[in-house]
Order: structure tokens, then sequence, then C-alpha cells
């Protein structure tokens, strides 16, 4: 146990006069987690989509007596997907080579439907089978929600009209035809007054008639808001609240950490361990001095203290960074030594992985080309999400990234986490004792 | 012990000292012990870690008393440039000497020295030799890989020769200049 302590303190010590290694170690894997974050953020967030309008489209199109601004509800649409208007032979080309994601096609005949309100038009939306296939059919629905809410209120509006014809009278046409309208209004009016009649057969019907006009009209004053009821049955209303930028949510934090202590970790043990090689010491070291055993789980101590005191540090920044911001929710300042024991286990179990990676590569430099070249996909497949690629999440799962994550997420986000976190630290105690026996097992190698 | 490029010496040595298993065979040892140092050929100790740093460290590794006090001497016995100066920015025979130094940490009884006068020049070779010859003085004894015939006329009481990992030649000084098979360099 001595000899790891003077170890660890040596290892300390030369880790101290690289700083410029420390600092790029810290940066680099931020700012890979940043632009990963971006990436995620952003990715396919406004597809470029072709517009074929088989239609020749006007900007306005009036139904009834109301109009349907169809340049607004385009240029709307413009917020989340890139339209681009093209001819069909040139989207279908463009839709080939990749350049468009998909085509929203507007029939011929589709103005004539709109203002017909008698059957639905349609719009055609042609993709290929690329991952955002389901992304662009989103995007698209969205857009034709925006379209049909526009021609609700339209059809809704020119309804209204008919019914208010059909209350207060008046000259009115439908497909064509002219008609006058007397009213319920006056119809009423009309019935009362014959309700008067001498005639007693007629004076009751009159009355009778009368009574069915008062309750239609009644009906018919609602009609607007039953239309618009029916035509909405649930309105989504978005409220703004102060709540954290994504960048400074509790589930980037933990990404963001886990990323980078990963990366520090892979990195360090991996040259770590092939350093000792490399500097010719190894062997002197193993005649007695500090065994193989005791020499790997120096090795993953290091680790564990350096990369998880980055990880630590990283957490109190984020911390502070949302303190002085007074962003809405705050820091879980009274979780941050969970934010430290999860960083410390988790850099300890990437460090057993870096000490088998060290071992198989044996020289220091290879072993840092061999650490990069594995950190990357590790760290890359844990970010695919499992709902979508099930055996990502499975090959994920056999690496402690994924699990680091889960951790710090549990910890900083997670109102009830003594789950998950259990379950994580359960997951990470194991890879790392997996890992250390079998850099155990390799760390021979560097002895011939 | 003398042998061509690939012969087997190096391995060996490390052998002897411990720091490498045999593919077969063993290694016979006294009871109790003796303390064994190993000076490989090439020169082992952490780079950025100053000469005196790095005699500090092996001397708590070695669990001596007074590591600081050991350091000191070993650093004036072996005659290295004090100061701060990491060891990878070390001359190639003042790295060679530090590595000697640190194996003299724990005063061995036996020293495993792998070709280890390859970087020295003639008074740092004068040196390590008055250094091996004391521990052979105190009852120890010197192994020694060489390829300087010169050196194996001058120092050795026995010769081994090894070729293609196998030994072709043991024996005193005298048995080796009459065994003209065992002329591997001949």
């Amino acid at each position: 146990m001595r000899a790891v302590a003077l170890l660890l303190g040596k290892d300390l010590r030369v880790l101290g006069r690289s700083s410029g290694l420390l600092a790029a170690l810290v940066v680099y894997p931020l700012l890979v987690a940043v632009i990963v974050g971006l990436v995620v953020r952003y990715a396919g967030d406004r597809p470029k989509l072709a517009l074929v309008d088989l239609d020749g489209l006007p900007n306005v199109i009036t139904v009834g007596d109301a109009h349907f601004d169809v340049k607004r509800v385009f240029s709307r649409a413009a917020e989340d997907v890139d339209l681009v208007r093209l001819s069909e032979s040139e989207a279908n080309r463009e839709l080939a080579n990749g350049d468009v994601l998909g085509i929203v096609v507007i029939p011929s005949g589709f103005q004539q439907q709109v203002r017909g309100m008698i059957n639905s038009p349609s719009i055609q939306l042609r993709t290929t089978q690329s991952a955002l296939a389901t992304r662009i059919v989103e995007k698209v629905q969205a857009l034709v929600y925006a379209v049909n809410t526009e021609l609700q209120q339209a059809y809704i509006k020119t309804n209204l009209k008919y019914v208010d014809l059909l209350l207060n009278g008046g000259h009115g046409s439908f497909l064509g035809n002219n008609f006058d309208v007397i009213g319920l209004g006056r119809a009423a009016q009309e019935l009362d007054a014959l309700s008067k009649s001498s005639d007693p057969a007629v004076a009751a019907k009159a009355t009778q008639l009368a009574n069915f006009v008062r309750q239609a009209r009644l009906a018919l004053a609602n009609t607007g808001a039953s239309l618009s009821a029916t035509a909405h049955p649930i309105q989504l209303v978005r409220q703004k609240s102060g709540g954290r930028a994504l960048l400074l949510s509790g589930q980037i934090q933990a990404y963001a950490i886990a990323l980078t202590l990963g990366f520090v970790a892979l990195l360090l043990s991996a040259a770590g361990i092939a350093s000792e090689r490399d500097e010719n010491v190894i062997g002197r070291l193993a005649r007695g001095l500090v065994g193989l055993t005791p020499l790997v789980g120096e090795k993953v101590a290091f680790t564990g203290v350096v990369a998880g005191g980055i990880g630590f540090l990283l957490g109190a920044v984020f911390g502070l960074v949302i303190e002085i911001g007074n962003v809405a929710g705050g820091e879980p300042w009274q979780r941050l030594p969970l934010v430290l024991f999860g960083a410390v286990l988790g850099a300890a179990a990437f460090g057993a992985l870096g000490v088998l990676i060290g071992s198989l590569a044996r020289e220091a430099r290879a072993a840092t080309l061999l650490a990069f070249l594995v950190a990357i996909p590790i760290l890359l497949l844990g970010l695919v999400p499992s709902s979508v690629i099930s055996a990502a999440g499975w090959v994920s799962a056999a690496f402690p990234f994924i699990h680091v994550a889960r951790l710090l997420t549990a910890v900083l986000a997670d109102t009830s986490f003594a789950g998950g976190f259990g379950r994580e630290v359960g997951w990470l105690i194991g890879l790392g004792l997996v890992y250390a026996v079998l850099a155990r097992l390799s760390v021979r190698r560097l002895l011939s | 012990m003398i042998g061509p490029n690939g012969a087997g010496k190096s391995t060996l040595v490390a052998i002897l000292a411990n720091a490498l298993d045999p593919s077969e065979g063993h290694v016979e040892t006294r009871k109790p012990p003796p303390r064994i140092g190993w000076v490989p050929q090439r020169p082992s100790h952490y780079g950025r870690l100053s000469p005196r740093e790095n005699l500090e460290l092996f001397a708590r590794l070695e669990g001596l008393a007074a590591p600081e006090q050991a350091a000191e001497r070993m650093l004036a016995f072996v005659d290295l440039p004090e100061g701060a100066r990491a060891s990878s920015v070390l001359s190639q025979g003042n790295k060679q000497r530090l590595s000697l130094a640190i194996t003299l940490l724990a005063a061995p009884d036996v020293l495993l020295l792998d070709e280890p006068t390859a970087a020295l020049d003639p008074t740092q070779r004068r040196r390590l030799w008055e250094i091996a010859m004391q521990t052979r003085d105190r009852g120890g004894a010197v192994v020694y890989v060489t390829q300087n015939l010169e050196e194996l006329e001058r120092f050795a009481d026995r010769v081994v020769v090894l070729r293609d990992g196998e030994l072709i030649f043991a024996g005193t000084h005298s048995e080796y200049s009459a065994t003209p098979d065992a002329h591997v360099f001949a």
C-alpha cells in the first residue's frame, strides 16, 4: 500500500509538471462535448425540403368570403424546414442526390378542393429511407397542422356567414347559386303575426312553429363556439417560463462531465501504464518493489483521483454558472459529494479499461493513439438512443460511459435518484473489476 | 557473459533479476536470498523527475530508513550533477550512472550489469569498474554482459558464452582462452 501511495505521488508530480497536457486533456473533451451537444440539438432541426407546386398556388386563396393566406403559412413553416420551390424533375433529382431530404407536392386541383369545402384536399410527401425520415414526417405534419388551422379558421368564418344568413336573412350564394333567405328573425316575426290568426288551427300551428324557430335561433347563436370546439377539441397553449437553458440542464451537465472524464481517464491510464515500460522502469518495479497487481491498482487509483477530480471540478463550475446566472431550479449543491463519488468511480472504471489498452499497446504513444481511437466510438455510441438502435444500447452497456452519464444524470437531474444511482454504481464496480482483471492479465506483456 | 546480438544475454540477465519469468527452467537461489541489483541495458528511471527525486523515490520504495541521505550519498558516489533538471535531459552516460545509482541504493550482494559501459566515457567506465569491484570485494558477485573483449579479459573471473539462446561455454577465463570453439566473435 505504501508503494502504491509512493507511485501515486510520483504520477501526480509528473502530471503537475505537464500542465499543457493537463489543460489539453480538459479543454479538448469539453470542446467535443459542446460540439456533440450542438450536433445532437440541431442536427436535422431545419431539414431542406423541396416544394413542388403543381397547382400554381396564389399568395391568398379565398374560401367563401374568408381569405386563406398561403404565403404566410409557408413562411411560418420556414422556421422549421428549409422549403425550396423546385420543379418536379429537379426535386426528384435532388432527392436522389440527397440535396433535399424530402419533397412536398401540392397536387393540381388543390385550390379547387379547398374552395369547394366538400372534399379534403391532400398534400403529398416523398422521402427516402434516410435516418431523418421520421423527423421530416414530423416536420411536414406540423406544416400540415398549421395549414389546417388556417383553413379551419377560414371555413368557420365562412360557415358562420351562412349561419348569420339563416339567423338574420339576406342575399347569399353557394356553389355558384344565388339565393335570398328570409332568416329566422323575420320568420319568427311572421309566425308571431300568424299566431294571432282568427283561425284557431292556423294560430296553433303558427305558435308551434314560432317556438321551434326561437329554439333554433338560440341553438344557432352558439354555432361559432361549437364549430371552434369541434375544429380544435384540444388546443396547445405554450407558456414560456424561465427554466434552464439546454446547455445548463442537468442531463447535459452529466453527459459533458462523463464525456470529459471518459477521455481524460482513458488517455491518462493507457499512457500512464505504457510509460512505465517506455521509461524501462517496470522491470525494476516488478522485481519486488511494486507487484503487477498493485501497479494496476495504482494506475486505476491515479486515474480515479485525476479524472474524477476534473469531473467534480466541472460539476462545481457548472453549479457556479447556474448560481451566478440565477438560473431557475438552481444547482443541487447538497448532492455535489455524490457527483464527486460518481466521477471518481466512473474515472476508475475507465482507468481499468485504459490500463488494459495501455498494456495491449505497450508503448506510450501507441497507447495514447489506441485509447483515443477506442474512446471516440465508446463515447459516441453512448449518445445513440437505445430506443433508436437497440444494439447500440447493448454494446454501450459494456463500457463505463453510459453508466457514468446515467449516474450523474440521476444525481443532477432526477427528483428521486436512489434507484438509478444504485444500479449504475453496481454497473461501474462490476465493469471496473472485469477490466481490472483483464488489465492485470495483460500487463505482463509490458515486461517482455 | 558474451555472445552475438540476439543471443539472449539481456533476457537471461532479466530472468536472473526476477524481472522476467523463464519460459522453461528455473533460477535457484540460496537461502537467505541475496539482494540483487540490476542495471538494464537502457537507462531505467523516470525522465520527468530529477536525479535526486528518482533516487529518493526508489530509496523509499526500497524501504530505506533515510531516503534523503541515501539519495545524497548516491549522487556523490556516482558523481551526478546536482540540480532540479529532469533526468530526461541528462547525457546518455549520466543517465546510465543514475540507473546504476538507483540499483546501488539497496547495497546489492549480486550486481547484474547489462552492457553497462556502452554509453560511458573512459573516466566514467573506470569509475563503474571500481564500483563493481567493490561489490566483488565485499563478497558479492557481479554478472556483466559485454561485447568488449578487453573488459572480459581484464575483469572476468568466469566467462559464459551464449549463442541463439543456447549456452555454448561456461568456465574460467583461462579455460575460455583455451577453447577456440567458444570464441564466437572470432
